[in-house]
């Protein structure tokens, strides 16, 4: 905002400039923090296989005749000292990664791939790098590279492990280092070597490294990239669900307000405020309070079946260890209101009982339910409620009223959206027929059983089973 | 008699509020902006306030000056605070009496409108007792 004197401007900002530059390509061409330190430990113990084939190998030493037999040659000292080196490196590996983790500090991987890419060239060394095809086990390190790092640094890989291959051919085609092989007769094995034949060969490896590291980076970048889209929407549908929340709560103060006003003056004219009114007057303005406190539950209904309608499994709400009593007693206190207007008694007997469910979601439903009673009651009768743990150690809840009870035939509909019995309508007119609606929701999302026993005239009893534990589907909260 | 300040944004609303208590034998003032609520105590301490959550420029003006007051004023921090609100008291993203609390939510009691005059008659006498006591 810009002020000079007392003129200011503002200019509304475009919504979704700041942050359509930080999508895509810089999260596509990385691993996700937690992803990089998981691979790294996999890496880690995909290391201990590798020095256990060393030492295998070292160890077919001690049986010459065996191997002599197989065309193979004695191994030596190599294996057991390349064994020796990756140990060491690994621990340093391990024990860099744990620091790193620790601290949240960024990771040095480069020593480790640079490391492992002159142990591997070693081995080629060894097992006979042109006698074997050992040197393909330089794909293994690019594909990785592929996989866990962006496009430009798995080049750098692949670049890496052609010329220390190179270089192993060079040292040994010049002498400097004497060539090596597992076969015990090379002659019966190696081609007669030309200068042309070795380039050719080598040429024609580092070839198919090279279409391998453009086939598998291009691969992984598409996936990374898929990735990040995913988890981008990921993202703008939690924050679009926290904002239907926001909505929500605002909505319904916004609507819930003007009711409370217009239903308080009524009250104030009724109980003659501002003079006596003809007692037409006064029924009119009865009716109107009515209403509006009528109108004003059906708003908070509508919204809450609507939330839970639209929230399936969402993951932001999550279910939790509750103590049933705890909040029986504050449904009941909430009910104590209604009860003291209708001169309905409520009693409870209560023993302690848990459950896992939302604990939002079970203070709706009870309240739901305990406020129907009490609607449902004429004054004077009593409303009980009841928790504890059946011989199962089920934790249950009954709410039993004397009410006007439901018609048999009717039971089953009950739980339908806007659904209201005749008989219901008459004894009261204001509810919105959505409250048993939730109650069905609640019960779907939380898995609850609901289980209701009525008689007309006698009253109605609803038995809720609460479940003991989590469903073995749902796993605990990161 | 007790002196009551009703704060809220909904003048309406808090008139009739006024009005039920004034019926009652009390003295009531109506602030329907809470950033000079406190101004408004200073001149004048109440024995017990009733506060709205929402407010125009503020969605947590409520809370805000209930930290405030028992807090920031030594001499505000026993008044009784009775939050009366309009803000749905369940889910989603709802608050409601269990959620009372020294620190997060420092009022005395909780009660949501639309209210029966009657039930906040009641409630107001049971406070006051109480903070007598």
């Amino acid at each position: 905002m810009s002020a000079t004197s007392n003129k200011s401007t503002f200019e509304l900002p475009l919504t979704g400039e700041a942050t359509e530059t930080t999508s895509g390509l810089e999260h596509a061409q990385s691993l996700s923090l937690p992803l990089l330190y998981e691979n790294i430990r996999w890496f880690c113990r995909l290391r201990w296989w590798v020095m256990g084939g060393l030492v295998f190998y070292g160890g077919l030493g001690f049986f010459g005749s065996w191997l002599a037999r197989s065309g193979l040659q004695r191994p030596g000292l190599w294996p057991w000292i390349i064994a020796v080196i990756l140990l060491l490196a690994n621990l340093a590996h391990i024990r860099h990664a744990l620091v790193r983790t620790m601290s949240r500090a960024r990771l040095n991987l480069w020593s480790q791939i640079v490391l492992d890419l002159l142990i591997l060239t070693a081995v080629v060394h060894f097992v006979g790098s042109c006698s074997t095809h050992i040197a393909f086990a330089y794909l293994f390190h690019i594909v990785l590279a592929c996989v866990f790092l962006p496009r430009r640094q798995s080049l750098i890989v692949a670049l890496l492990a052609a010329g220390l291959y190179v270089v192993c051919i060079i040292l040994e085609a010049s002498g400097i280092l004497s060539e090596a092989s597992i076969w015990a007769d090379t002659d019966a094995t190696v081609l007669p070597i030309t200068t042309a034949s070795l380039v050719a060969q080598v040429g024609s490896a580092i070839g198919i490294w090279g279409i391998l590291w453009y086939l598998v980076s291009h691969l992984s970048a598409m996936v990374r990239a898929r990735d990040a889209e995913l988890a981008d929407t990921n993202h703008r549908l939690k924050a679009a669900l926290q904002e239907r929340a926001r909505h929500m709560l605002h909505t319904t103060h916004a609507l819930k307000s003007p009711f409370a006003a217009i239903y308080s003056n009524a009250q104030l004219l009724l109980e003659g405020a501002y003079g006596a009114l003809p007692t037409d007057a006064q029924e009119v303005i009865q009716r109107i309070g009515k209403r509006c406190r009528g109108l004003s539950r059906e708003i908070q209904e509508m919204l809450q079946l609507a939330n839970l309608q639209s929230i399936g499994q969402e993951t932001s709400v999550l279910p939790e260890t509750i103590q049933l009593t705890e909040l029986l007693d504050l449904t009941i206190d909430r009910a104590s209101t209604i009860a003291l207007e209708r001169k309905v008694i409520l009693e409870t007997k209560q023993r302690p009982a848990v459950t896992w469910a939302i604990s939002d979601h079970v203070s709706m439903l009870l309240e739901n339910i305990l406020s129907n009673a009490v609607f449902y009651s004429r004054p004077g009768m009593t409303v009980w409620v009841t928790c504890g743990l059946d011989p199962k150690g089920t934790p249950v809840v009954t709410i039993r009223d004397e009410g006007i009870g439901i018609d048999p035939q009717k039971l089953p509909h009950i739980f339908d959206d806007y659904y209201r019995a005749k008989e219901a309508a008459l004894h009261y007119s204001d509810s919105s027929g959505l409250g048993l609606a939730i109650v069905r929701h609640v019960a779907s999302l939380n898995h609850i059983r609901v289980q209701v026993e009525s008689q007309p005239g006698i009253g109605t009893q609803f038995t809720l089973y609460f479940p003991l534990h989590k469903p073995a589907h749902q796993s605990e909260p990161a | 008699m007790a002196y009551i300040l009703i704060i809220d944004d909904d003048l309406d609303f808090a008139l009739s509020v006024a009005n039920a208590l004034h019926a009652q034998g009390h003295e009531s003032q109506v602030e329907t902006d809470f950033e000079q609520a406190i101004g408004r105590m200073e001149k004048h301490c109440p024995d017990l306030v009733i506060l709205d959550v929402m407010f125009p420029e503020n969605k947590c003006g409520g809370f805000e000056l209930a930290r405030a007051m028992r807090h920031h004023h030594e001499r505000f921090k026993n008044v009784p605070i009775l939050m009366l609100t309009g803000m749905n008291t369940q889910f989603p993203m709802g608050f409601s009496s269990r959620d009372i609390d020294k620190n997060w939510l420092p009022v005395t009691s909780y009660v949501e409108k639309p209210i029966d005059l009657n039930v906040l008659r009641q409630k107001v006498e049971i406070l006051l007792e109480q903070a007598r006591v």
